[in-house]
């Protein structure tokens, strides 16, 4: 259960870290790093450097992604950046630029 | 609340919410109500409620409308309505907000400004209002207006028995009435006394006997005014 929503009309200009699932509908700017789970949902826009356990997006993200277990890109996701994580999955339908590393060695 | 459509399809939660284990630092902005369980640094700008529950800390300078603190803040408040520390909440700061509520139990330290004092004494004047049409009732206040009706039947009762004793009193005060004549004219100026009932009650008595309504009119008066009263 994802105990932090970031509303659609939200913007947040800075850095946000945590221990728990975090559900982004709104803008946030920086960084993000968790230990859980982020997701990026339709409207959520994201312009930063992410490192969580999974991230799951159905909106836009730019900045690296670096994730310990999972990336997942969803139908209608924009990102551009770079992923490395161990498991990624790119929808169909998904926009996607840049670098993928799933080597799990060089984690 | 387009936003909370747009979120609606999307995800179940309406407004933002920063969890417990949740920092953000930097600058927040946004048009719906947050709720911080988390912590908070660096500015935030709302145009709705900011909520700081128990497990919240912000230390930001903060611009809302609303904001109801049950946590920890520290830094200033700027509120364009209302600013509400809770029994939980804890503040050091400056609040600047048109209405502050600080509930016992609160803890702050730091100014507050209200701006332009405005003692809008209304309600002073209309519990006077209030009253005169209240005081009719000082008797009846138990019943109020609804019980008004029975309570009146119970007085208006004695009063039509008045009446009875009127037509009865004349025949049997009948004996006295010869003083009664005089006192006629007097009843007339006791009427003005006893506005409306009086001539209620004197035409009454008048069109049963002229001469002994004035005796009875006099009681009846006193009867009457007590219906008046009621009324």
């Amino acid at each position: 259960m994802a105990n932090t929503v970031i509303g659609s009309s939200i913007v947040i200009d800075g850095e946000i870290s945590g221990d728990e699932d975090l559900v982004i509908q709104g803008t946030v700017k920086g960084k993000i790093s968790l230990k859980e789970s982020l997701f990026v949902e339709g409207s959520g826009v994201v312009e930063a450097d992410i490192e969580t356990q999974n991230v799951d997006i159905a909106g836009r993200v730019t900045g690296n992604i670096v994730a310990s277990d999972k990336v997942e890109l969803k139908t209608d996701c924009r990102v551009v950046g770079d992923i490395k994580a161990p498991r990624i999955l790119i929808a169909d339908g998904a926009s996607f630029k840049g670098n993928v590393d799933m080597d799990m060695k060089e984690r | 609340m387009a936003t909370a459509k747009d979120l609606g399809a999307s995800n179940t939660v309406d407004n933002t919410v920063v969890g417990p284990s949740i920092l953000i630092s930097g600058r927040l902005t946004g048009d719906e109500d947050l709720t911080v369980r988390g912590r908070v640094e660096g500015e935030l700008t709302l145009s709705r409620t900011l909520i700081v529950e128990p497990s919240g800390v912000v230390k930001a300078n903060v611009a809302v409308r609303n904001a109801i603190v049950s946590g920890v803040v520290v830094g200033n408040i700027n509120a364009t309505e209302s600013v509400e520390l809770t029994r939980e909440g804890r503040m050091v700061g400056d609040i600047r907000a048109p209405r502050v509520i600080i509930v016992d139990g609160a803890s702050f330290r730091g100014r507050v400004d209200m701006g332009d004092v405005e003692p809008g004494r209304l309600p002073a004047e209309r519990p006077v209002v209030a009253r005169p049409t209240t005081t009719t009732r000082p008797t009846i206040r138990p019943g109020a207006t609804p019980p008004r009706p029975p309570v009146p039947p119970a007085r208006p009762a004695p009063t039509p028995p008045p009446a009875p004793r009127a037509a009865p009193a004349p025949t049997v005060v009948s004996r006295p009435v010869g003083k009664p004549l005089p006192p006629p004219p007097p009843p007339a100026p006791v009427a003005p006394r006893l506005p409306e009932p009086r001539p209620a009650a004197t035409e009454q008595a008048g069109g049963a006997n002229a001469p002994t309504p004035m005796l009875m009119g006099a009681g009846a008066k006193k009867k009457v005014v007590v219906k008046k009263k009621t009324r």
